[in-house]
């Protein structure tokens, strides 16, 4: 693994409390399909990027010159809500339920404007035709800190599995 | 169909059972193939046997294993093989499995291994497959292994390659892999592969994805040009509702093909059985600018007669090869292999690929199109797979019985068209539109013929 903590610290109690709820609160929206509001947790600048296999062991690092399975600026995870809401996606109508689980969330260093985050993820997606699908992976934040107001400056999803059923969207990782 | 031609056709025997399976009368314009043939166990063992264990089949891009001891593990036709680059240069393909006891050798699906260790007993094999280490030899066998006792890797009867896209065989007695190509397919292939006087290569990033679905479904549905519309109007949409918020002013690789998708710009579109199975399906871009390779259109045009640049660059083009590989130079270029795993599902893998040498502009560009469309996280695959899904799911109602290709049988012809003899090229048959389904025919029939046929020769 490339990315190892290896600048993990204990942070401030009321820093971790809110950055354990602005967690909490994405993966809420996410799993009530609250889209908009979800996007709004994010800053206009942002980016959401899941990381392709570079090797067994590895993600890919250069999204400019390496493949990615999502890397979406604001606009782009606009237009992804967008098309799961056409209703005219064959792999979106119906969407799944999710649940996401999100843990182990751990301060990586901290600045006055910019925290980073590391946490675990599970979500748990259901449809009653396919029936259920588990995947798993680690989250990596960067937030944006303007007063006590966090919002989600970039968050990289590394999904641990290489063998994928189904569609992978912002919705279900 | 009755159940006993079924059921005539689940034993080995069962080959001119198997040819009713496939409805074909040219002169009356009917061509149909039996719902069975995607759901039916029997067949799909036939299928491993007598297509995949005798075919070429898409081993990987010579770029992707770079230096001696660089592998990729896959099977072909459920048996374990890896592809290696050789310390002398060259790739081999071995069947994954020691000498000594069986076990698989590799440990990942790609690694390095200049010496390749198996992890059961700790032989050692160097990458020309000869055993270089026998661990405690002299303890067990004093006097040294038997004679008689074949220690090298098993190399897959045959390798071959065509300007860098390499391919094996577990049939000793196959054709030639150009004959197996055949001209057409080769001249498709060239289109790629001389994009750079530097070649191709393979673009780090892949991930595996299933489908709950027969593995022809894949093969259907890239040379499928009538799907797009339908299943892919989302993605139009959707990039077309992206571009709206990003304004006017972008550069033109920020842009799309979506108006083509949507078949509202009037384009030329075609569809081509190249014969041997392979299928073409291609459509004039209405956006030439949009596509990464249109920075070296005048580059190529010194280099390369116009009717073939134009159709490098100004035409997009998905080839379907038989009988597991696609090769895609539409908004983005992909390889994509889909493995067989049982009747109703399949393991499909996807790579970028990328003319070397192209701007660093080109190239980010590139990826961003391939994102878009070619992965199960993008905004198209998932709904091909999905369809496909629900296509298996349906067609194991066998009430019907046959499917029935039939769309653009009036433009259909025997030989090339217009486009085709731009590039030299002796499609089995052209089709001016590339939402028609003539093509399947001729898949089906190579089909059929392996199916036919009877199994390889086994080695000695």
């Amino acid at each position: 693994m490339t990315d190892r903590v290896t600048t993990m610290r204990p942070a401030d109690d009321g820093l971790v409390s809110r950055i354990a709820s602005l967690l909490h609160l994405e993966a809420t929206l996410l799993d009530d399909r609250r889209w908009h509001d979800w996007l709004e947790l994010y800053t206009e600048d942002c980016i959401f990027w899941a990381p392709a296999w570079a090797s067994d062991e590895t993600w890919t690092t250069d999204p400019q010159r390496q493949v990615s399975l999502i890397w979406a600026d604001r606009r782009n995870l606009a237009a992804r809500i967008f098309r799961v809401e056409g209703g005219d996606s064959y792999a979106s109508m119906p969407l799944p339920l999710t649940v996401h689980l999100v843990t182990g969330i751990a301060v990586t260093s901290s600045a006055e404007d910019v925290v980073e985050v590391r946490a675990n993820w599970l979500v748990h997606s259901f449809l009653r035709t396919s029936g259920a699908i588990l995947r798993a992976g680690r989250y990596e934040y960067r937030l944006r800190q303007i007063g006590a107001e966090l919002s989600i400056l970039r968050k990289k999803i590394l999904i641990h599995d290489d063998a994928i059923t189904g569609a992978i969207d912002f919705y279900n990782i | 169909m009755t159940a006993d031609v079924l059921s005539a056709a689940s034993t080995s025997a069962g080959a001119a059972s198997i040819g009713s399976l496939i409805d074909d009368r040219p002169t009356e314009g009917i061509f149909r193939v039996h719902r069975s043939i995607y759901t039916d166990p029997a067949i799909f063992d036939l299928e491993l046997k007598r297509i995949f264990a005798r075919a070429w089949i898409f081993m990987c891009h010579e770029s992707q294993l770079k230096k001696p001891g660089d592998y990729l593990a896959t099977d072909i036709a459920h048996q374990p093989v890896f592809a290696i680059r050789t310390t002398k240069g060259g790739v081999s393909v071995y069947f994954d499995t020691c000498a000594h006891r069986g076990a698989r050798l590799t440990t990942g699906r790609t690694g390095y291994a200049p010496t390749i260790t198996c992890r059961y007993h700790g032989w050692c094999y160097n990458t020309d497959g000869k055993c270089i280490k026998v661990q405690f030899e002299k303890l067990g066998w004093p006097d040294g292994l038997p004679k008689d006792f074949d220690t090298s890797l098993r190399p897959v009867p045959r390798v071959a390659s065509y300007r860098g896209f390499v391919f094996a065989s577990l049939d000793p007695g196959v054709e030639p892999l150009e004959a197996f190509l055949g001209d057409a397919t080769c001249k498709i292939i060239d289109l790629l592969a001389d994009q750079s006087p530097s070649g191709l290569e393979v673009l780090d990033g892949s991930i595996r994805y299933r489908m709950r679905a027969n593995w022809k479904f894949q093969c259907e549905n890239g040379a499928d040009g009538y799907h797009v519309a339908a299943v892919h109007r989302n993605y139009a949409a959707t990039v077309t509702y992206r571009e709206q918020l990003a304004g006017t002013g972008r550069d033109p690789l920020e842009n799309t093909e979506a108006g083509r998708i949507l078949n509202r710009t009037g384009t030329r579109t075609g569809s081509y059985d190249l014969g041997r199975g392979h299928m073409l399906n291609w459509s004039d871009r209405a956006n030439p600018a949009a596509q990464p390779l249109y920075e070296r259109e005048q580059e190529l045009l010194q280099r390369f007669p116009a009717d073939h640049v134009r159709w490098m660059v100004r035409r997009g083009r998905v080839f379907t090869g038989f009988p597991n590989f696609l090769l895609n130079d539409v908004a983005s270029t992909s390889i994509r292999v889909w493995r067989p795993v049982c009747v109703n599902e399949t393991e499909l893998e996807t790579w970028c690929f990328a003319p070397v040498g192209e701007s660093d502009k080109a190239r980010t560009a590139r990826i961003r199109k391939f994102e878009d469309f070619f992965f199960p996280s993008s905004l198209a695959v998932p709904d091909d797979v999905f369809a496909m899904e629900g296509a298996h799911q349906g067609n194991s109602a066998t009430d019907r019985g046959w499917i029935r290709f039939a769309r653009g049988y009036a433009t259909s012809r025997e030989g090339a068209d217009e486009p085709a003899q731009g590039l030299g090229m002796q499609p089995a048959s052209s089709n001016g539109q590339g939402d028609s389904e003539t093509v399947f025919s001729g898949f089906y029939r190579r089909w059929l013929s392996l199916m036919t046929s009877g199994e390889p020769r086994a080695r000695t």
